[in-house]
């Protein structure tokens, strides 16, 4: 879940890339860190086997637009793609607030995808999460390879269900389609964000006591002091 | 129990108290709150060689959520505390609740001891702490949607 530090005036989030082992997860994140300007991005940390292959997750801490003199800050999680290391992925899905599926377009990873959309679904549902609530965006990389299938067929495979989500195409590795998604899934998270406490204060507008003392009061009168 | 979604400016003075308290009393020389995703909700003190506590947080919160299922897979119901010792650097991970830790990195200037029986009390404050605040009904900030919207790269190459 997101958080609102009203002391340092900052809004946290934290992104997770999941898909299949070998699909681009990581790559996504070193050319996101490649582009970012220094005073915005801290260090991009991999946690890899020695073939360099994700063994916990890769992590990257962005600072992104101040909104209302808020600083948002996104925290880029990836999570390791192999079959085996299950008990990591529910790990690194603690606390996440969105998700881009980095899917592998190649023919012959048709299966590897629905598989691990299928172990993202079962993940979250272990957290009392589904992807009604969480907000995701879908990425099918690797467009530059020879057998790929088309958009359509990993739309019809991945992108079915009730509520279609954004979908992107991309090459990782040349950066094509990163940004795009990255910017894609951050607006996604700030429309949620305003759209929760928007009800939170019509809420809290509806039951708040005649006398004035709330919580609302409280964080105002915090702020006024600063 | 469900994680912090606002901190207010009254909370964080409270909580940053609690750690400047702490360090005075234990001499570690940094601490910090996080939650379980990693996101830091209090710090205090230096860490050594300027490391960027973002990254520190990230992986004390992989590192206790790991370490805490490894314990459960052996039959343990719980793992409450994680010890790191080093050459020069130690590190002491303490559960809050099932969504926060404390984590507090100290040197040669202390004990284990020392920073385990403190912790243990600034544990048990900050607890006191987050639970009011759970309790209590907050108000997160207004953005538009219009806001959002003007703000058509939120991440520029």
């Amino acid at each position: 879940m997101s958080i609102i530090n009203y002391a340092n005036k900052e809004i946290q989030f934290k992104v997770v890339y999941y898909g299949p082992a070998l699909c681009g997860k990581t790559t996504n994140l070193a050319h996101i860190h490649s582009r970012v300007e220094e005073k915005n991005k801290g260090e991009l940390v991999s946690l890899a086997t020695a073939a360099d292959r994700t063994l916990f997750f890769d992590f990257l801490p962005l600072n992104a637009v101040v909104i209302k003199g808020f600083k948002t800050k996104f925290q880029l999680y990836t999570v390791p793609g192999q079959v085996i290391y299950n008990a990591t992925r529910q790990l690194v899905l603690r606390s996440v607030d969105g998700i881009v599926f980095v899917a592998d377009s190649q023919w012959d990873k048709m299966e590897e995808n629905v598989e691990s959309f299928k172990n993202l679904q079962d993940n979250l549902a272990r957290q009392g999460l589904n992807l009604d609530q969480i907000p995701y965006v879908l990425q099918y990389n690797k467009r530059d390879m020879p057998n790929v299938a088309p958009v359509h067929y990993l739309e019809y495979l991945l992108n079915n269900r009730g509520r279609r989500v954004n979908s992107f195409v991309g090459v990782a590795t040349s950066g094509q389609g990163v940004f795009a998604t990255l910017n894609a899934i951050s607006k996604l998270l700030l429309q949620k964000f305003a759209r929760e406490t928007e009800e939170s204060v019509n809420k809290h507008q509806k039951t708040a006591a005649p006398t004035g003392s709330t919580a609302l009061s409280g964080i105002a009168a915090g702020i006024a002091r600063r | 129990m469900t994680t912090l979604p606002i901190l207010t400016i009254q909370a964080a003075e409270r909580l940053l108290n609690s750690l400047e308290d702490f360090l005075d009393k234990s001499e570690a020389s940094y601490a910090m709150i996080i939650d379980r995703g990693g996101i830091i909700l209090s710090q205090h003190g230096e860490l050594p060689d300027n490391a960027d506590p973002n990254i520190v947080a990230a992986l004390s919160a992989g590192s206790f959520a790991a370490t805490r299922e490894l314990a459960l897979r052996v039959g343990e119901a719980d793992c409450s505390a994680l010890y790191q010792q080093g050459a020069h650097s130690h590190i002491l991970v303490t559960a809050v609740d099932d969504d926060i830790v404390l984590v507090t990195v100290f040197g040669k200037q202390t004990t284990v001891g020392l920073v385990k029986f403190y912790s243990a009390k600034t544990v048990k404050r900050i607890s006191a702490i987050l639970q009011e605040l759970r309790q209590t009904q907050h108000v997160g900030v207004l953005f538009t949607k219009e806001d959002i919207n003007a703000a058509e790269n939120i991440f520029a190459q």
